[in-house]
């Protein structure tokens, strides 16, 4: 493989990343190729003894999906860290998706569900002083207080739970290509778990 | 499987060594790899992947030097922590080495 092509299959494995991120990524490989060739090595050498292009692109996919939930804890950067540990493709990801998608499909319908006793709770802090309720309009508004700061209460909780589940899918990503499986291994031999 | 045992050991010794090799000298990523293949017979693309993530985890940092010769070269180098964990990494790799030897010496 030519310095060109090794290249154009870093690249198309790294598109989506920032375009700081690519150039950084792309300007160390053309570093490495500048100092092989000047070294006296041919560009397919060095393309060789570099590796296959698109593993070392999903590893760093991988690598910069985990450094943005790292700098920043919002859903995009959940999305992005998970997202880098299925762009591994490793095989047991297939095992631990289902019990991934029920659980991140339960903290989904308890948010909806927190969202609509809020809401709940604000109608009836807002209207249940007007229709008549039993027990008078000072606790209509009390009830309704309470429900919304359950609510807050609830969310909150989930928002922790969230985080805890995506930092241990981080350690877990990580875990996943420092130890299990080694960038170095060459393709064809895809035993060594 | 031999080759894949080969394989899990030079993985996990790879950090080691970088981190030993910068201990010594701050270095650029071409000497790095060059001289970690010519040792340890690893792949040298890997030692990309593996800068950054040392670099994310605050363990190098980096810092470009003028060059004579051509653009200025980005050299990395040990942080605090990074020689922190060099030291508690050396430390464990040589009582786990020292284990294992012990082990293959008495079942010869």
């Amino acid at each position: 493989m030519t310095r060109q092509a090794f290249m154009t299959r870093l690249r198309a494995g790294l598109a989506g990343l920032p375009s700081q991120t690519v150039a950084d990524i792309v300007a160390d490989y053309e570093t490495h190729f500048a100092d092989g060739v000047a070294a006296g090595r041919s560009e397919e050498d060095v393309a060789a003894a570099l590796g296959d292009p698109g593993r070392l692109a999903r590893e760093l996919r991988a690598e910069a999906g985990l450094k943005a939930w790292e700098e920043n804890r919002n859903p995009s950067g959940a999305a992005a860290a998970v997202f880098a540990v299925l762009g591994l493709g490793a095989i047991d990801i297939l095992i631990l998706l289902p019990i991934l998608m029920g659980v991140g499909g339960a903290m989904f319908g308890v948010a909806v569900a927190v969202i609509a006793v809020f809401f709940a709770g604000g109608v009836v802090f807002a209207a249940g002083p007007f229709t008549g309720l039993p027990g008078g309009p000072v606790v209509a508004i009390l009830a309704g207080i309470g429900l919304m700061s359950g609510a807050a209460a609830l969310g909150a909780v989930l928002t922790i739970c969230t985080i805890g589940l995506v930092n241990a899918l981080v350690w877990y990503g990580r875990l996943h290509y420092r130890l299990l499986r080694p960038a170095l291994e060459p393709q064809t031999v895809g035993v060594a778990r | 499987m031999p080759e894949a045992i080969d394989i899990q050991l030079k993985k996990g010794a790879l950090e080691l060594c970088v981190l030993a090799l910068l201990s010594q000298h701050e270095s650029y990523a071409y000497e790095i790899a060059s001289r970690l293949a010519d040792s340890i017979g690893m792949g040298e693309g890997t030692i990309y992947p593996l800068m950054r993530r040392l670099q994310n985890e605050r363990l190098v940092e980096t810092h470009l030097v003028e060059s004579s010769t051509g653009p200025s070269r980005k050299y990395y180098r040990l942080t605090e922590a990074g020689k922190a964990s060099f030291a508690s990494q050396k430390a464990a790799w040589a009582s786990f080495s020292g284990a294992v030897q012990g082990i293959l010496g008495a079942v010869k």
